[in-house]
């Protein structure tokens, strides 16, 4: 398949990238896990690029597609800019290390290793986006030292129900360190990590949905921004391909957030969970040296 | 909704202001328009530039490796370089979250909260590290 493609034109090439990550980014946005998780297997297996490649240009797909959706967010005051931006210290570290880490992997010749990691990784995000929490507005819960002291609290208004939904952080020491482990598997493999973001904004801050999708959709651009500086900077962000990946995935997220919103349920998800569990086998495979 | 007694022990917030939201909103459609521009433009004119080009060619060698600094970055779009605008549209798209965050910077100033200006100075820095100290580094 690699050395199929390997040879085709450029032009069909390029169509064809802009083609796939559309649909990724339509289905990614339709489901809430992001282009990147579909996109950079794909890449792999049908493309022929190298990891660290895929891994540059799923850094610029969640770029484009966090800018593409992220907007109306900000405009509504979803986004809590506070609460992101503090929650930030954590996982900018994490990608700068997670970056670090591939490319080191790369120079050693351990694609391999990359390999199988990304599979892993990809079969994690499964459960974790079967398992969410969705409770639109948690009741408040006493906030702890540092919340207190950064004064981590909001309020939004909620279009749906029309009232304003006030929200406190909570357990922010342990959120923070899902946070870091959240940056290094995004600064690891060029995906966004909005499961694991989303599972520390939820969980552990008791953040309400809207909030914390608003605002995990604001931390994974920096996050990717701090990731794809390194991979861009490192030499590993090929334009002929990032380019037009970008442009197809967020016109794809863009049309999901704002044309599909009623398509975005259960059943969407589990046609599109089989799918990345049948890319994340493939890479594995892949990184054992059996296919 | 249930509400916590101890919520009464929340502390005062400054929210920032609308105007903050409204500006970052801009950031955003403009950083993305531009840069996807320069990317959809760059992508038509190198396909038009190369015709019988194939994926292999492209796969084997990362066009813009002469780019990746300032000054050569700078040189290539003065020269008139598609390589150099292409680079340029994968800057703006990383620039982007990073103008967002320089904003926050100085809207946080702007309300006189010292604590979240020292928080979001220090993602500022750590995001041009990685760009310009740790990524140079690892070439």
């Amino acid at each position: 398949m690699v050395r199929m493609w390997g040879r085709v034109d450029l032009g069909l090439f390029v169509a064809l990238l802009i083609l796939v990550a559309f649909a990724a980014g339509l289905v990614g946005s339709l489901t809430g896990l992001g282009g990147g998780v579909v996109v950079i297997p794909l890449l792999i297996v049908l493309f022929g690029t190298s990891v660290p490649v895929a891994i540059g240009t799923g850094f610029v797909t969640i770029l484009a597609t966090s800018s593409a959706t992220g907007a109306a967010y900000v405009r509504d005051h979803l986004s809590d800019l506070r609460i992101g931006m503090f929650l930030e210290v954590a996982t900018v570290p994490g990608a700068l290390i997670g970056a670090t880490l591939t490319v080191f992997l790369t120079h050693s010749n351990l694609d391999s290793a990359l390999l199988i990691a990304l599979g892993v990784v990809l079969l994690a995000i499964i459960p974790g986006s079967l398992s969410r929490r969705g409770i639109e507005f948690p009741a408040l819960l006493p906030p702890d030292a540092t919340s207190k002291k950064l004064g981590l609290t909001g309020e939004y208004h909620d279009l749906a129900q029309d009232q304003d939904v006030p929200y406190q952080a909570h357990r922010t020491p342990p959120a923070l360190g899902v946070m870091f482990g959240a940056g290094v598997v995004s600064g690891t493999f060029g995906i966004g990590g909005g499961v694991f973001k989303v599972l520390a904004l939820e969980r552990f801050m008791n953040l309400p949905m809207k909030v914390s999708t608003a605002t995990s959709n604001f931390m994974i651009g920096v996050t990717a921004a701090a990731g794809a500086g390194v991979m861009l900077s490192a030499g590993y962000v090929n334009p002929i391909v990032a380019a037009p990946v970008a442009l197809g995935t967020a016109s794809g997220a863009y049309l999901g957030s704002k044309v599909l919103p009623g398509l975005r349920n259960r059943t969407v998800r589990l046609l599109f969970l089989p799918v990345i569990a049948a890319l994340a086998v493939e890479v594995i495979l892949r990184g054992l040296g059996l296919a | 909704m249930t509400t916590d007694p101890s919520s009464a022990e929340a502390p005062v917030v400054r929210p920032l202001p609308n105007d903050a939201y409204v500006r970052m909103t801009l950031v955003l459609r403009l950083g993305l328009g531009l840069s996807l521009a320069l990317l959809g433009g760059g992508i038509v004119a190198y396909l038009w530039s190369n015709p019988g080009a194939t994926s292999s060619s492209v796969l084997a060698q990362n066009p813009i490796g002469q780019y990746l600094s300032v000054s050569g970055l700078v040189s290539g779009l003065l020269a008139g370089s598609l390589g150099a605008f292409l680079t340029l549209g994968i800057v703006l798209l990383i620039l982007t979250p990073v103008v967002r965050v320089l904003s926050g910077l100085y809207y946080f100033r702007k309300v006189g909260e010292r604590a979240m200006t020292a928080i979001t100075f220090t993602v500022f820095v750590l995001l041009l590290v990685g760009l310009f100290v740790i990524g140079p580094l690892l070439r």
